[in-house]
């Protein structure tokens, strides 16, 4: 239990620039061998079709995995304790020297960076799913409706999420 | 910063713990929401603290949107961050938990792969959303939208780009245009 708590301390630490789930790969199942491939994917398959941050669902699910529901809650919490003390001290650095005009324009730099990799995540999102004309209506009337009119989430997924499942459902069923 | 009046905590649980629960694909879907819901309709941050706090979440190691423990913050000191962190990660955990168990037997059936097609799309656009969101929230202006299409484009172009060196270039790229510029 402390070693995998460490372990993920650790991760969580060390995981700079998002992307949790890759340094996971790395770290359990390249170098500690803790999970083999296989049980790996799945995990992320599974992970994929529920809501959450990828990176904590995989946690939950290796902790899981390795130690019954002890196992996940210590993972889980070893993966998010150095990060939320981290993140807060930059907060508070940031609520003392933010009204630097450097800094803002700094800060920016890395928003532009971090906007770039959110874009290129949804395309090839998109370019690798069914790139059907279908999914890429939905995907576009998703970005209309919440990112260009800015109608609330909720009910925008809410509408189209059922369109969208009973249309794969429809196209598995042609075919 | 304001200390955590119960009320505001209470706020940020109602707040985070649903989108808890919509953010398929990952935290990012629900960037746009959140940025709506602390900006226009609580007021916990300016669209300039968004911006900083947004580039700060990313700045820091760790998984996914650390965002919900910075605004959380901003809007009632620790409590507040600690509230606003349980509210955004234990309801997802808990459902990948349980789900684990169940997930494995509907392998194979068409619900199985329906929903996760159906949802596939979703998850993409609200990414995009997401990036659109904050984009306009930026008061830098075009500098910001061309950085960003750069950073897109040479991603898509080389989808091995290490993450990193992309942050700490386009900090050194904006700070050394500002403090050429002043």
């Amino acid at each position: 239990m402390a070693r995998i708590f460490v372990a993920f301390l650790r991760l969580g630490a060390t995981s700079f620039g998002g992307g949790t789930a890759g340094w996971l790969y790395r770290e359990m199942v390249l170098k500690r061998r803790w999970i083999d491939d296989r049980s790996f994917l799945a995990m992320l398959g599974l992970g994929q079709a529920m809501p959450g941050s990828n990176g904590i669902k995989l946690t939950v699910l290796i902790g899981q995995n390795l130690h019954g529901a002890a196992g996940a809650a210590v993972a889980l919490i070893g993966l998010l304790m150095a990060p939320f003390a981290i993140v807060l001290a930059v907060g508070a650095a940031y609520a003392s020297v933010g009204q630097h005009g450097l800094v803002h324009a700094m800060l920016d730099g890395v928003a532009a960076a971090v906007i770039g990799l959110t874009f290129a995540t949804g395309l090839r999102s998109i370019a690798q799913g069914t790139p059907g004309p279908a999914a890429i209506v939905i995907a576009a009337a998703t970005v209309l409706g919440v990112g260009v009119l800015r109608w609330p989430m909720l009910p925008v997924v809410a509408a189209l999420a059922p369109l969208s499942i009973a249309l794969a459902l429809l196209k598995a069923r042609r075919r | 910063m304001r200390e955590g009046s119960t009320d505001s905590l209470v706020a940020l649980a109602v707040v985070f713990a649903p989108l808890s629960l919509l953010s398929f694909g990952g935290g990012n879907a629900v960037l746009a929401d959140i940025a709506h819901q602390a900006i226009t309709v609580h007021g916990w941050t300016s669209e300039r603290e968004f911006a900083d706090l947004f580039a700060l979440s990313r700045a820091a190691p760790g998984p996914g949107s650390m965002l919900a423990t910075l605004i959380g913050w901003k809007a009632a000191g620790i409590p507040g961050a600690l509230i606003a962190t349980i509210a955004f990660y234990l309801p997802s955990a808990l459902l990948v938990f349980g789900a684990a168990r169940v997930w494995g037997r509907w392998r194979g059936s068409p619900w199985h792969d329906a929903v996760e097609r159906g949802v596939a799309p979703i998850a993409a656009g609200l990414f995009l959303s997401g990036g659109l969101v904050v984009l306009r929230a930026s008061p830098a202006g075009w500098p910001v939208w061309a950085a960003a299409i750069v950073t897109t484009a040479a991603l898509l172009r080389w989808p091995g780009l290490h993450p990193v060196p992309l942050l700490l270039g386009g900090a050194a790229l904006f700070g050394l245009l500002a403090a050429g510029g002043t």
